[in-house]
């Protein structure tokens, strides 16, 4: 049962985790209706920023 | 072959009755999917501002702003990783499928499939840092690229059109594919302008420059930035390998770049094992290895004399025994 439960959660992050930048875009996109463009523009800048900083 | 890669399936091996190609294949759709879903997302909110808090200009430009970079950013992963994977190695088993997703895949990059697919396969994949790879940035009589800023702002749509139109007109049937690609590739490409066209502008084309130009383009860039065509004495110096764990989870495994362009009819998903299996003969061949991702050295190599020789610098872990 916890090797089904461990292999179900290792494909979902890994189905997650390939997706992780269109997801990332959703959320930033549609999170604008929660927190108002600024907040998603300011989002965008420090997340270009760490990418280019990190990876 | 080496040794190495022998288990490797070396093609892609088309199974009746199934209908992805590879098991992890679904990967790719999915993607594809949600990179269409947020383009969908922006059009809407575009269309519906008051419920994204859209009340001026200013607010509307900050929207279309953090929305087209995000759409930039992603459609150059969707078009230059994921479709590019398809262009090595179909993803259906069906030809007509294979065909017809492509074109749909692309579209929402600013590229006509069959374009794109000349361009890596039939170009670069070929002709890897030779004269004749238009697709990669010019030398310079001292034998290096040429600037980074300059490849990004002139090569997409810029050159490349050019090279595409003397290399697809040469021949008859080339010209009538091309043509009838091109007309598929408009005809979707035209559908967000039907609808609005300042989004279109906005959310669409603007989007398309980014991942060209920024995405794609560093992309080209630094994966054969100070590399050398392949040769018996520099097997593995024509690619750089970068190795960050999180950028190969986001990026399909592109990072393993030199592994790809020796065997790139391995899977994207077996390129961590290849990676394993040849890392020893990069070690020996005195492979250019770095512990980060496209990104950063992208920004390294955008930067003054001093951060492009961080670019240089080997990852610890992968260096020679006998080097210093």
């Amino acid at each position: 049962m916890e090797r089904l439960a461990r292999a179900i959660l290792s494909r979902t992050g890994l189905v997650f985790g390939r997706s992780f930048f269109p997801l990332f875009a959703i959320a930033i996109i549609l999170g604008a209706a929660l927190w108002g463009p600024w907040v998603s523009l300011g989002a965008t800048v420090i997340a270009i920023a760490a990418a280019l900083r990190t990876i | 072959m080496s040794s190495a890669t022998s288990n490797i399936p070396a093609t892609a091996v088309l199974r009746p009755g199934r209908l992805l190609s590879h098991p992890q294949d679904w990967h790719c759709i999915l993607f594809h999917f949600f990179c269409l879903s947020a383009y969908a997302c922006a059009f809407w909110l575009y269309l519906h501002p008051t419920v994204a808090s859209i009340t001026g200009p200013w607010s509307r430009a900050a929207f279309v702003l953090a929305s087209a970079l995000v759409l930039g950013w992603i459609s150059g992963i969707d078009v230059g990783v994921n479709f590019h994977n398809h262009s090595h190695r179909p993803i259906f088993t069906s030809p007509v499928l294979n065909r017809w997703f492509g074109r749909f895949w692309t579209f929402s990059g600013g590229w006509p499939s069959f374009f794109w697919e000349y361009c890596h396969v039939t170009i670069h994949h070929a002709r890897l840092l030779a004269d004749d790879d238009w697709t990669l940035p010019k030398h310079t009589p001292d034998g290096t690229f040429e600037n980074f800023q300059r490849y990004l702002f002139t090569h997409w749509p810029w050159r490349i059109s050019i090279h595409l139109w003397k290399d697809l007109t040469a021949r008859e049937p080339l010209r009538r594919r091309s043509l009838r690609e091109l007309a598929i590739f408009l005809a979707l490409w035209s559908i967000p302008f039907w609808i609005d066209p300042v989004m279109a502008v906005f959310l669409w084309a603007f989007p398309h420059w980014i991942a060209n130009a920024f995405v794609m383009n560093s992309g080209m860039y630094v994966q054969h930035a100070g590399c050398v065509p392949k040769t018996p004495a520099n097997p593995v110096s024509h690619s750089t390998v970068f190795v960050s764990n999180f950028f190969n989870l986001t990026m399909f495994n592109i990072g393993f770049h030199s592994e790809h362009h020796d065997h790139p009819r391995v899977h994207w998903s077996e390129l961590p094992e290849l990676h394993r299996r040849l890392k020893q003969e990069l070690i020996d061949g005195r492979a250019h290895v770095v512990p980060y991702g496209n990104y950063h050295a992208a920004f390294l190599l955008a930067g003054d004399a001093a951060r492009q020789k961080g670019f240089a610098a080997q990852d610890t872990r992968y260096k020679a025994a006998d080097s210093d």
